[in-house]
């Protein structure tokens, strides 16, 4: 049977396609990322619209939180529990030369997962007081909104570089299975 | 490969829509918990006729927020149930297949042109795949019909298809 699966139709046999990541993490992933496109590059900072994005955001994160408890299996928290000790042993083994495919995040990507969303609960908060009659124009709301800012951007450079070598490492798109919702997973490749 | 995903296409495209519908309700949601917390902090009671209206509205649509969420995610596991059935059916055919081209007594040449037959490729691509010359593949699509017995394409098809809708239908309902 290998034998005859290896040279039919055109190639795509090689692969098998998973399903993961559902619509609805799909539409936030992307939605996010314009979200903090928009108030990082375009968006005036001192605008409403720059407070309404930052609300959006917040909400996009309030609502991947919730999915993560009752959404379907790769997007719950329970599959990608933030676990410095799995992240440091996926290192060892990925600098190993393991190939082994995550169909959620790896567990280093989990902790970036983490990261991002924290920074930007962070970035909404801060954001959000500096409407506040209370504090208003207090020194460190603002300089830790910005640092938080700062935050984000290193962030964002890691996740995209990140997203980058596992892509290359795998052989897993990741970008595209962020699109299409499939991870191609080439033969033979161990899943987890 | 892609006529596996063929039949889900119409929920995907449901799920792709619940998806959305829950991201817009629940920005619609954010507006109206925005305007009640903007009216509180601006020192206006709840017994204002308008604010309590505001509220009710943020209530009810976070609730059809969470509602939608159950409905998806019901959505999705019915999906992945269907995915995982077809799987099992793909599983089967295999080893039907395998069975005729044992009983045959197909060589590995053969085997490999039954199998593209059944996916529905003609001679010509047949050959093109395997880099053989036309009338090779005819020549061995023949030896195929006539070791099972067929007069064709057509019947030697029909052979797999009887198999796979004969015998009792007991099996669990899938949806």
């Amino acid at each position: 049977m290998m034998s005859v699966s290896k040279h039919t139709t055109n190639g795509r046999d090689s692969a098998r396609d998973v399903a993961v990541w559902d619509p609805l993490v799909r539409l936030i992933h992307w939605s996010l990322a314009s979200m903090i496109l928009l108030n990082g590059a375009i968006t005036d900072a001192e605008s409403d619209l720059h407070q309404w994005v930052g609300y959006v955001a917040i909400a996009l994160v309030g609502i991947r939180l919730t999915w993560a408890l009752v959404g379907p299996r790769p997007a719950r928290f329970v599959t990608f529990p933030p676990s410095p000790m799995r992240a440091w042993r996926y290192v060892r083994a990925v600098l190993a030369g393991d190939r082994t495919v995550h169909l959620s995040h790896n567990p280093l990507g989990a902790l970036m997962v983490y990261n991002l969303w924290l920074t930007v609960i962070a970035l909404g908060m801060t954001g959000y007081m500096m409407t506040t009659l209370r504090f208003f124009g207090i020194g460190w709301v603002e300089q830790a909104h910005e640092l938080a800012f700062d935050w984000l951007l290193f962030s964002v450079a890691l996740h995209v570089g990140g997203v980058a070598l596992d892509s290359w490492r795998s052989g897993v798109n990741l970008v595209r299975a962020m699109v299409t919702g499939r991870k191609a997973i080439p033969k033979g490749t161990k899943l987890e | 490969m892609t006529s596996s995903t063929a039949p889900a296409t119409l929920k995907q495209r449901r799920a792709t829509f619940l998806a959305g519908l829950i991201l817009l309700q629940a920005l619609c949601a954010l507006f109206f918990v925005g305007d009640v917390v903007r009216d509180l902090r601006e020192g206006t009671h709840l017994d204002d006729i308008h604010l309590m209206l505001e509220s009710i509205a943020a209530v009810s649509l976070i609730g059809g927020v969470g509602f939608l969420m159950i409905e998806l995610r019901r959505l999705l596991a019915r999906m992945e149930h269907m995915d995982a059935g077809l799987r099992v059916a793909q599983g089967q055919m295999v080893i039907v297949m395998e069975g005729f081209f044992d009983e045959w007594h197909l060589t590995q040449a053969e085997r490999d042109v039954a199998l593209m037959i059944l996916k529905g490729l003609d001679n010509d691509s047949i050959g093109t795949v395997r880099h053989t010359a036309p009338g090779t593949v005819r020549a061995q699509a023949a030896k195929i019909y006539a070791k099972s017995g067929t007069n064709g394409r057509a019947q030697f098809v029909s052979i797999f298809m009887e198999e796979l809708m004969s015998g009792d239908f007991n099996t669990s309902d899938p949806a």
